[in-house]
């Protein structure tokens, strides 16, 4: 394999070819922040955040997804990038709501944590500011289209499961939103509740339904499990409270086919001392359910 | 002892106890951002209200004695309706700032506004516009984030008794402030930072010039190596690295703490400190081992006490050592050197 020689914030460092600049800084231990990206599944480049300064390039690039190549130059702090990443979050910031104070997703939300480390604060403006109503029509999903930045992580997460692809960019330029299957809700759409957008949500756009409003990120211990329902054993989290489970969340999907609604509830059966009550779709509505309906035991049980 | 009901459950308490205490000895957990144990009861912030049978109007549990035959309801819908309008009132004269805010995640505003889920004011009324005070070398007052609770008032003069801040102005334009409305740097406040601790939310916050989140540290229980109290204290750890500094409400210091304490932790990770003794050679001072350094110090002291006497030797100790210590040293030079030039650094 051919190795390059590359410059990273003044140190040193030979990387094989086809390494991005994002990989070889991580390789350093310099952190770059990430909104969009997410390997193998978001290579898009789109959220700027990463933007570094490579010496002799006529803009900055986006490290995600820019190689590095032989003998590069590379600043990932310096002042004309700090300025562009404080003006990348000034205008996400522009049109997100100012709902740190009780977003269930604060404490663990990327855009607050780059807010943070840039020093970059909400804004008075005078100009428009997205209106969407906030989706629950699905019992296992929130979707508030306010809090989505379009980083187009859950629509390309969503695009991997086969015949889904529920999720997806509609409208252009300021009207652009993700909208599940032609501008549906996600209750009336074909999405299976499979979670994996809310796995890779970086803000409060997309989140557990379940999950919420029940105590904040820092007051939950989080333990990691697999689930034990097929042999593919995708990451769940159990979220504590002094040392109780209070609710699961899926985590990461593992090879194949990965997570599912049944994964889901069987890990919040298992854990969970105070569960809630399933729902399962019938004709097109949400309705209660027995937990040996949503998890297929009817005949067992009936044979036991 | 006084028999009264708590959302329905019997609970026998002693006499003058206040419904706040009542509720928590049956682990009912009630709002409150003016309450301290330690201090004296003061009502202020009205978070606190229960609902008492036959009362005229909600009553605030911390300082409402429990009487015979009381029946409470401490999150009734009227309680809880109440909660939310002062939740309302306190955070539409309150900046939106938690997004970057250092307090975010230890805020007793925000938890209260999570749990009873509001979101904002909605008045549309007059907003506080004060400068941030940060002449104190070691924390900042915004006085834009006060509530007006009045615990670092009441800190400051019922238990550090320093009586350098208090109540400025009166009605809206009321605010934590020392008299005439000068700066920090130019009152009688000698830095203890017992207001700093107690603040619920982020107008008083410390100076750190690391940046760090409220759930990135890790706390640390210790005991505070300054003098021989022994007060006990939580370092705020991020990563490997002493960030802050927080009394813990136990014996010796009840939650207090002096400005050493409270501030003086950067030695720590300071460059300048020293981390092995020195010892002088041909002018200049080079590193040694402890085992070298203490030789020396034993061959100096017999040296000099054999060719000048025990009495041209003196010890002077150090107040950052237990009374313990102290005791030893002071028999060290009293038995073994055999004088009584002895001294300590706390009789300066």
């Amino acid at each position: 394999m051919k190795m390059l020689n590359v410059t990273i914030n003044g140190t040193v460092t030979q990387v094989p070819e086809g390494t991005t600049i994002m990989e070889a800084a991580a390789q350093l231990g310099i952190d770059i922040p990430a909104l969009c990206y997410l390997k193998d599944v978001n290579e898009v480049g789109a959220c700027r955040i990463c933007v570094v300064e490579v010496k002799g390039a006529r803009t900055l690039q986006a490290s995600c997804v820019l190689p590095v190549s032989e003998g590069m130059e590379i600043q990932t702090e310096s002042p004309s990038v700090v300025t562009a990443r404080k003006e990348i979050l000034k205008l996400i910031l522009a049109n997100h709501p100012n709902d740190c104070l009780t977003c269930n997703k604060a404490g663990e939300c990327k855009l607050q944590e780059y807010a943070y480390r840039y020093d970059v604060k909400f804004e008075e403006h005078q100009g428009a500011r997205k209106n969407l109503g906030i989706d629950t029509s699905n019992p296992y999903i929130y979707r508030d289209n306010n809090k989505c930045i379009l980083c187009g992580r859950c629509v390309n997460m969503c695009a991997k499961v086969p015949e889904r692809a529920v999720l997806a960019f509609g409208n252009r330029g300021f009207e652009t939103t993700v909208v599940a299957d032609n501008n549906k809700t996600m209750g009336e759409s074909n999405c299976v509740s499979c979670a994996r957008c809310i796995s890779v949500c970086p803000v409060g756009a997309l989140m557990d339904s379940r999950a919420m409003n029940i105590a904040r990120s820092w007051e939950l211990q989080k333990e990691d499990v697999k689930c034990a329902v097929c042999e593919h054993g995708c990451d769940f989290q159990l979220l504590k409270r002094n040392g109780k489970v209070v609710a699961v969340r899926a985590l990461a999907a593992g090879e194949g086919r990965p997570l599912c609604l049944k994964g889901r509830l069987t890990v919040d059966l298992t854990y969970n001392d105070n569960p809630k009550t399933p729902l399962v779709k019938k004709d097109g509505e949400f309705v209660e359910a027995t937990w040996a309906e949503v998890l297929g035991l009817d005949k067992i049980l009936g044979k036991i | 002892m006084v028999n009264l009901t708590i959302n329905g459950k019997p609970v026998q308490v002693e006499d003058n106890t206040t419904i706040l205490q009542a509720a928590e000895s049956l682990g009912i957990e009630i709002p409150t951002f003016c309450y301290d144990k330690r201090l004296i009861g003061h009502g202020a912030c009205r978070i606190c209200v229960v609902e008492v049978k036959g009362a005229r109007a909600l009553q605030t549990a911390c300082t409402v004695p429990v009487a015979e035959g009381m029946v409470v309801e401490t999150h009734s819908p009227s309680v809880i309706e109440a909660r939310k309008e002062t939740l309302k009132l306190m955070i539409e004269n309150h900046p939106l700032d938690c997004l970057t805010c250092e307090k975010s995640g230890n805020c007793k505003l925000q938890d209260y506004c999570y749990e009873y889920d509001v979101k904002e004011g909605g008045y549309n009324g007059e907003k506080k516009n004060y400068p941030i005070d940060d002449s104190n070398p070691f924390f900042t007052l915004d006085r834009n984030k006060c509530i007006m609770c009045g615990k670092c008032i009441r800190v400051d003069n019922e238990l550090q008794c320093t009586g350098a801040i208090n109540y400025n102005e009166r009605g809206f334009d009321t605010h934590v402030g020392i008299p005439y409305d000068r700066d920090f740097e130019q009152s009688t406040c000698v830095s203890c930072g017992n207001c700093v601790s107690v603040c619920p939310v982020g107008a008083l916050m410390p100076k750190h010039p690391e940046k760090f989140r409220a759930w990135e540290i890790k706390r640390v229980k210790t005991t505070c190596p300054y003098c021989g109290v022994g007060c006990q204290m939580e370092l705020l750890v991020k990563g490997n690295k002493v960030v802050g500094v927080e009394p813990v409400n136990v014996d010796p210091n009840n939650g207090l703490l002096c400005v050493k304490g409270k501030f003086g932790y950067r030695f720590i990770d300071h460059p300048d400190r020293l981390k092995t003794p020195y010892i002088r050679k041909n002018g200049e001072l080079v590193e040694a081992t402890w085992d070298e350094a203490y030789q020396l110090i034993a061959d100096k002291i017999l040296e000099t006490k054999e060719k000048y006497g025990p009495n041209s030797l003196g010890g002077f100790s150090s107040a950052r050592c237990t009374n313990e210590e102290n005791y030893l040293f002071q028999k060290l030079f009293r038995a073994v050197i055999g004088t009584n030039n002895i001294d300590h650094c706390a009789r300066l």
